[in-house]
Parts: structure tokens; sequence; C-alpha cells
């Protein structure tokens, strides 16, 4: 086979398109994407946070100087009925600014057109006009300080997690440990509120879900649902503890379902060692739902792991992080054992795609369109973004 | 030479997003850079308004040399207009390629406006064939002498075939012009390429500079997805082409994609297609030879497994199957036959894989346009057999892009080969691209005007001078930090001029060349004071008044003299004759001590101190 008379490095450089992903399916048509666009950053981000619902902020972690870019998504994506006349694939670059220090964590404030960012070595967080129409530069305009770090507290877990504050005042709800939980206000940087207590559980999660009450998750699984107008610490969720007896510690993390509803809001936690558990927060010591997922949990996850709730579809989440995929499970079929699940759908493009790069290729970060019911976006260590629309398996493809 | 101090003025005048002509004025020398046209207008706004040159003269004068980098009509579009309705017979400098390939696509554009559109302040085919004898061609890397002071080099820019970047230089001052250029290499196309040539100043197109660009991956998926899913229903596709560039592409791409799916559905390309682009690939083959990745070398491009030259009988054939057809927008010809067949059929699908200009069947359907009113039908016919006045545009429209520029990334990269000292981004929308001259400030400088608007650049040229030994030995010998790169020391020498040549020595080595002798200069001042003692006792207090005030110096009484010295200064008592307590000190000076001299008889004016120790 083969055509005649071309070169043996075209034919083979189009033979290798089609041999790898994700057309290794026997077919285009269902090869399990409806759209797919695949970018190279010219580093990567562990950042993927929307401004908008077409604009993403993507940001470098270096050691030195690093971008922080807000990006247009391709119209194509957009253009529903009148797709085929829209040519236009590529990302734009709407704004940009340098920041000194890598970005580990960048939280977009509702309401306003600013960021927060924190470099993950300490607690202050910096504050960020992302620019208008007049101009493209991200603009610093302050800092918010957290608290002092503790004598033991180790390098790795300095960083402060960051949640956008409720609305309407704009304010951030940020720190590093459990003990060192505040509301700051964006524009003074004024503390209104501090979480009273003197633990120093180090923090991997925050995040309000309603005007009043918001999720701490710390490291070893610990949940606590906080309502800012009672003084006290509530009690803790704590995780079930693990289906077999293992030696290798594992650190948790967490997301929740938005929504006005604080009672309907379901909270899924992941472990490093490929463990789910979703509880519901109107009996959050109750039986949860558990399972194992069927995802390479070597122990080498890091901090780069990532599970959140789709925020157009039903019982559906996507984990990143454990390798060079995003895995999207469906937790309607599990029950409170721990059993082990296999992912409704995988995006692989990550590692299979070639990389400059000889080490393996993980992602570092995922985000599901706010109202796309199957579009994410996600990230890698190799600096590719991807863009991409999955098709339900078994469903027919539009 | 004369110029120490010069500047190069860039003056993009007559850019405007859509189109390119830039004018650079360089030592003395004006060069236009691209010709375009407009493509979104339809009035004279879509040529470059040369009043701004005419009016001090005509262009031929003005201009030294006009470059155009290659054959998309926003770049050379408005050429026949300038060089024959505006009038210009100087040089017009483009690649082998781009001289081939400019007139067809010029000529091309003229039936488009002239013919179907019935516009008149248009240039002829006569003009297009007039203004392509003044073209001179251009090879890559190689140094042409435009006159005795300008010279240009071309060099690789990937984008279009024969597409190039162009050095200007002028003495030691240079210019680069990229043009359209893209830093990854495709299919057919190497990536640009410049060498570490330090121009005083970078002119870049930015266009894209901030878009991150989808992969090429997925756009052939796209692509691939469209025809199969179009065959797959039994449909019919078809891909309006020029008979260059993407359809190669795109032909290998279906045919290793019909291999491996084991597909039926025949492929065709139109004829014409084949001759046109081995004879222009030939042409391109020996461009390439130079400094690109070989990606292919043929001999015959269109020996194909699956894909066979089309017959227009075959457009009636029932089933699925794929055709390739020029001309790219559907204006005319053979594509736009194929297309009216298949337009009234929903299961049927064209792939339009560019741009289209204004006022063709193509720019209509990818504006959405359902319905198409259709030509050369008389009234007699549309009246008395009741033919449809209009077509109605069932089938699908794709429209897909393929073309490349340089991204943000790849500027940065073109930039890091070239190291300019200056950089110019043109193109894009001026109030945008802050975050972009930031990145690159941190590197380099960087100028962006507005439209109409000159920039200055000012250059600091190397003025090469000889330093003598000697020279060198006597300042190391005064002693004090040993010289650094970083820190220029000044030092003191006699420049001389001789010839050509600069040479920095000692002035008393200067003077033993030119045969000069050294003159000194001593200055004198007299001196009148009220002391009454004796000359000698008189002296003895100047001495030690000069000694208390000036602590850092050697001062030197030498009573045998009556005179005190110090440095060069010599200060010589003697009394009045009329008064012995009139003293008169004679002051003398040479010019190295100036200062101190004109210092000393301020001071002794003054007179002496009544009590001295």
């Amino acid at each position: 086979g083969g055509a005649k008379g071309n070169g043996p490095t075209l034919a083979s450089a189009a033979g290798s398109l089609l041999e790898t992903w994700p057309t290794s399916a026997s077919s285009l048509s269902s090869d399990g994407y409806k759209d797919l666009y695949v970018y190279q950053l010219d580093h990567p981000t562990r950042v993927l946070e929307w401004t908008s619902g077409k604009t993403i902020c993507v940001a470098g972690f270096g050691p030195d100087r690093n971008e922080i870019l807000e990006l247009h998504l391709p119209p194509k994506l957009f253009a529903d009925e009148n797709k085929g006349l829209c040519a236009e694939r590529d990302f734009k670059v709407v704004h940009g600014g340098f920041s000194d220090g890598p970005v580990h964590r960048l939280r977009h404030i509702q309401g306003t057109r600013c960021v927060v960012t924190n470099n993950g070595r300490s607690s202050s967080l910096q504050v960020w006009d992302v620019g208008d129409d007049e101009s493209d530069v991200f603009r610093r305009t302050s800092s918010i300080e957290g608290a002092a770090p503790l004598a033991g507290q180790a390098a790795g877990e300095r960083g402060s997690q960051v949640a956008a504050g409720p609305s309407p005042q704009p304010c951030v709800l940020h720190g590093a440990l459990l003990g060192h939980v505040q509301l700051s206000q964006l524009a003074s940087g004024d503390t209104c509120y501090t979480l009273e207590t003197d633990s120093s559980e180090p923090l991997s999660a925050l995040q309000f879900v309603s005007p009043w009450v918001f999720l701490a998750c710390c490291r070893n699984g610990n949940l606590f649902a906080v309502d800012t107008r009672s003084p006290s610490l509530p009690p803790p969720t704590p995780v079930p503890p693990p289906p077999e007896a293992s030696t290798d510690p594992v650190h948790w993390g967490m997301h929740a379902t938005a929504g006005a509803d604080v009672a309907g809001c379901r909270v899924a936690r992941l472990s490093s060692g490929a463990e789910v558990v979703v509880s519901d927060l109107r009996n959050p010591g109750g039986p949860a739902r558990r399972a194992l997922l069927e995802v390479p949990a070597d122990g080498s996850a890091g901090d780069h792991l990532r599970v959140s709730w789709a925020p157009a579809l039903e019982d559906c989440l996507a984990v990143s992080g454990f390798d060079g995929g995003v895995q999207v499970f469906s937790v309607s079929t599990w029950g409170p054992e721990a059993r082990e699940q296999r992912a409704l759908f995988q995006h692989r493009g990550h590692s299979v795609l070639p990389s400059e790069r000889s080490a393996p290729v993980r992602t570092t970060a995922h985000a599901w369109h706010p109202d796309r019911p199957r579009t994410l976006l996600s990230a890698a260590t190799d600096g590719s973004v991807h863009v991409w629309d999955w098709v339900h398996p078994g469903a027919a493809q539009d | 030479r004369e110029n120490f101090c010069s500047s190069i003025t860039a003056e993009p005048a007559m850019i405007d997003v859509g189109r390119s002509c830039i004018l650079v004025s360089i030592g003395g020398k004006n060069i236009m850079l691209d010709c375009g046209m407009h493509m979104g207008f339809n009035d004279d706004r879509r040529f470059p308004d040369f009043s701004y040159i005419t009016q001090n003269g005509r262009l031929t004068e003005f201009l030294d040399c006009v470059i155009i980098s290659h054959f998309h009509l926003d770049h050379c579009g408005a050429l026949p207009y300038m060089s024959e309705m505006v009038g210009y017979d100087g040089p017009i400098y483009m690649t082998h390629p781009t001289k081939a390939i400019c007139p067809i696509l010029l000529e091309d554009f003229r039936k488009i406006t002239v013919d179907k559109k019935g516009e008149t302040n248009f240039f002829t085919s006569q003009m297009i064939k007039d203004c392509m004898k003044k073209v001179v061609p251009l090879n890559l890397h190689q140094t042409v002498q435009v006159d005795e002071e300008l010279e240009i080099k071309a060099y690789y820019a990937g984008h279009v075939l024969g597409a190039a970047m162009v050095q200007i230089k002028v003495g030691s001052e240079s210019v680069v012009y990229t043009g359209d250029y893209n830093m990854t290499p495709d299919r057919h196309l190497g990536a640009a390429w410049i060498d570490k040539c330090r121009p005083d100043l970078l002119i870049s197109e930015s266009t894209y500079a901030t878009t991150i660009r989808d992969s090429k991956r997925c756009r052939e998926r796209d692509f691939l997805k469209k025809v199969h899913e179009t065959v797959e229903r039994g449909g019919k596709v078809l891909i309006p082409v020029f008979a260059l560039g993407r359809a190669q592409e795109l032909c290998i791409l279906l045919e290793t994609f019909w291999e491996r799916m084991n597909l039926k559905a025949p492929i065709y390309f139109s004829t014409g297609m084949t001759e046109k682009a081995n004879h222009y690939y030939k042409l391109f083959i020996t461009w390439t030879n130079q400094k690109i990745r070989k990606t292919f070398v043929q001999r015959n491009m269109f020996e194909f497994k699956h894909i066979k030259p089309f017959d227009r009988s075959y457009a009636d054939n029932p089933g699925p199957m794929v055709v390739f057809a020029t001309p790219g927008m559907l204006h005319a010809g053979q594509s736009l036959q194929i297309f009216k067949k298949w337009a009234g059929n929903e299961k049927n699908m064209v792939i339009m894989p560019g741009y289209c200009v204004q006022g063709t069947i193509g720019h209509k359907i990818l504006n959405g346009q359902r319905k198409l009113e259709l030509e050369g039908r008389s009234t007699v016919e549309k009246f008395f057999y009741l033919k449809s006045l209009y077509l109605e545009v069932k089938l699908q429209v794709e429209y897909m892009s393929f073309s490349a520029h340089a991204d943000a990334k790849g500027i940065m990269q073109l930039i890091r080969m070239a190291e300019p000292r200056n950089m110019l981004l043109v193109h894009g929308e001026a109030v945008k691209m802050e975050f972009l001259k930031g990145k690159i400030e941190q590197e380099f400088n960087c100028y962006m005007p507005a439209n109409g608007e000159t920039t200055t650049v000012t250059t600091n040229p190397n003025v090469p001078v000889d330093i003598s030994l000697n020279l060198l030995k006597r300042e190391m010998s005064l002693g004090g930090t040993l010289p650094d790169p970083k820190k220029p020391r000044t030092m003191h020498g006699t420049l001389i001029m001789k010839e050509n040549s600069l040479r920095l020595v000692s002035p008393e080595q200067a003077m033993k060349e030119l045969g000069l002798s050294e003159h000194h200069l001593r200055f004198t001042c007299r001196v009148q004071l009220q002391d009454p003692h004796s000359d000698a006792d008189t002296l003895h207090r100047i001495y030690m008044h000069l000694k208390s005030v000036l602590k850092g110096y050697t001062t030197q009484h030498l009573p045998d003299s009556m005179s005190v010295m110090v440095e060069s200064i010599v200060v010589k008592v003697s009394s009045s004759t009329e008064d012995p307590n009139t003293k008169v000190l004679l002051l003398s000076w040479s010019y190295q001590d100036e200062d101190l001299g004109s210092f000393l008889s301020t001071l002794l004016k003054k007179g002496l101190p009544s009590v001295l120790c």
C-alpha cells in the first residue's frame, strides 16, 4: 500500500497522524470527540481558571519570571449553528502579564476583572487587574498578606489555598493551614473574617458553597463545613478508613457542586491513592458513595491531583493528575462500598501525542466549561493545553 | 561615511490591517517594501496613498527600489497600479517563484474585479505585463548590489511558495523586513530562517502575534472527518483550490487516509492542475535546495493510487466522490461548473481552504448566502424558459484555514535568530500590543508606530579606530582601575584621519608624523601688593601663604631667583622703583596650569594675610 512516488518522509508523516490518537478507532466519526483542539504554550500551566464563559487564565510556574495569560477560546467552538463557516480555531491572547514568581493558584473573583494568585511558597496573595478594552496588560494592584508560617510547616505546604469569596463585596478566602483561614476584602486587604481554631492542619482546598457557608478540606481528608455567622469550628467529616490496610500515606483534595442550595450540595474527595468519597452536605456523616478509580495510582501524583464536578452534567466527575490523562466518571452507579470503577471516558491526548520532553507527561489541571455539558479543557507538564468535547460512548455522534 | 549619527526612518503610512506597504529611508536611500491591495475596499481606498511621496516628485526619482516579499494580493496587489498608473520605472525585486506566480494572481484578480464587478479604474492585463518587465529576480542568500551603496539579500520565509524575508544594507546599517513568515515547517514548506545578521531594525508582521495556533493535527482531523462523513452518506465533496500549495498537501493527506481506511470512493483532481503544479514545483525544488528541511523530493507529484484526473462528465456520476478543482474562489471555470451541479443536494459538501475575494461566489457562500444569482443567463432565457434565476445552496459549506503565519512564539524565535537592535511590529492593532511589546522589551528595544506615523531609529554605527601601543602603555602606567569592557574610560590622545584610516596616537607622535612643532603657551600676569617688608621677606610670606592654601601641591621656595614655584607656575617678586613698599608680583604659567594659575592670581590680588605661621 501507500502512494507511489511519495518520498518516505511525507507519506509516513501523514500515516503517523492516522495511526496515533485520536484516530486509532476504526473510523474518524467515532473517535470519541465532537470537537478537539490542541495547543502548545511556551511554558506549562497548572491553573485553568475561567474569567468569563469564553475566556480562561493560564500561568507559568517556573522559578522566576512567568507569564499570566487570559486566552479567548476559539470562536469555532462556540459557533454552534454556523460552525462550518467559522474557520477560527486559534486561542487569542487577550490580556497578558508578568509575575515575578511561580503561579501555583489563580482565582477569578466573580463580578470583577480581578484575579488573585499565590506562588505556592508563601501565604501572601497578589491581586491583579486583568485589563479592559483599552489595554492588554495585567496590572498588579496590591498584595494581601496571609498568616506567617509556623515553625514546623513544611516548605511544600506554605502556599495558600485560595477561593473566591461570596458576592457582593469582592473578597477572597485563603490560608495554608486550617488555623490560618481568613476572608479578606479585595480592595483594602482588610480581614473581615477569621476561622477560630488553633489547628495546624495543612489545607488542600477551600470553597464557598453559599453566601455564608464554605468548605475546608485538609490534606488528611477531614472536611469542615463552616458557617461564617457562627464563631466556632464545627466537627469534621473525616474520610472513611481505606478499604485495604495501606501503609502509604495519602493526601486528599476536594470539590463541591456549585449551587445556591447548601443542602443539595455534594462533595467529592479524591485521594492520591485514587479513592473517591462522595458525601452529601445534608447528611455529611451518613453513607457516602465510594469508589476506587481505575487509574494508575503509584503515589507519585504529587500536588497536580484535581477532581471536579461537571457543572452541566448530572453525576459526572472529572479527575486528573495521576498520569497524562483526564478521566470522566459517572457516580450514579456507585454504592457505599469502595469498589473499582472504570472511567466513562478517558482523554489520553497529552501522553500519546509526541512531546519534546523525555519525562512522562502528567496533566496539571482540568476545567469543565461552565455551561457546555461535555466541553473540557486540560493542561499538562509539557505545556500542552487541549480543548475537547467528548461523546458519551454509545451515543450517536453529531 | 559623513554621517556618524545616522537614522533609519520607517514610514508605514500606507499600512493598514489588510494591506502592506512600507517606506524605509536608510542611509539616504528610499525603499518600498511590498505594495499591497486592501481586499476589503472596492474604491480607491484599496490602493496605498502615494501622494505622500509624489507631492514632492516622481516615484522613480524618489525610490531606489521596490521589494515584494510574496505573491499574496495584500502584498503585491497594488504593484501594477503603482508602476503603471502612478508611474515607477525603477527596479522591482522579488524571488523567482514570486515573479512567476504574481502575474497569474494579479490577472485572476483583475478579471474578477473588472469583468465580474464591472469596475473601471483598475489596471489592465497589459499593465501587469509591463510591470513584470521591471522585475529583477532574487535568489536566496545572494547579495544583490542595487547601486554602489545599497545591497539587498533574500532569506527563506516559509508561509507560501517563494516568500522571502529581505535584508537591506547601506554601509554599516541594515534593516530586515519579514513580510509574512512562518516558524513551523509544514508538509510542503520549511520554516523561516535567518542568520545572526544583527540588523539595526527588524520589521515584522504581527497580525497573529497574539494568537496561539491550534495544531495541524486537529485541523487535518477536522478536514478528514468532514470529507469522510460526506462520503459515507453518499455525498460529493468539492474542494476548490489554487493550483499550488494546499492542494498537494490535502491530496497527500487524503491518499494516505483512503489507504489506511480502505475507502473506495473516487478522488479526482481537475485537469490543468497537474501541469501547472509540476511546472511550479520544479521552480520550487531548485529554490528549496538551500537550507530547508527536505520534506519531499518529487519527480511527478501526482502518481497517486487513489487520486485520478478528472473528466467533466464524472460530475454527473452517481455516488460519493471527492474532487479538487481550480480556481480556488469559485469565481469561474471548472470548480464553478461543478459547484452549480452539486449545490442543490444537501448531502454534498464544499470545503473552502482559503480566503475568497469579495465578489466571488466563494466569498458569498462563506458569508452564509444560500441563494445565488446566476450570471450569464439572458433575460429571454429567464422569461421564456422560466429557468431558475437563482441557485439554491443546499450543500454543506465548510471554511477551513490551513495558512501559516508566525504567532508570538514564532516572533520571539525570529528575534533570537537575527538579534536586531530595534524591533518594529506592524500589521496589528497598536492598542492591543502592549503585552507583546513588554515581552520583547525584556530582551530588545521595541517600537510600535501607529498607521501614518514615522518612526526614527537612531543607530550608533561602529567607527573602528586603531590605537597606538605607546598610547595604551602610557594610559596603563597612569594607574587606576584595570580596563573593563563594561566601563568605558576616558583617555587623551590625538585622532589622525588620513585617507580612509583613523588612528589614535599620542600628541608627540602625531606632531612628529605630521611634521608639526610643538608650541607652548605661557600666560603672564602682574599683581601689585602693598607689603612693608623686604623683597626676601615678602617672598617668604608668599611662599608660606601658598603652601598653606595649596595643600595637595608641592610649593617650592627659590630665593636665589626671587621666586616661588608650584607646578609650572612661577611667582617672581620685585619692588616698584618708586615705592619700596609696593611689591610687584610677576606670575607666569603654562597652558596646562591655566586653572591653577588664574586661581593664584585671584588669590594674590586679595593680598597677603597679616598673620602667617
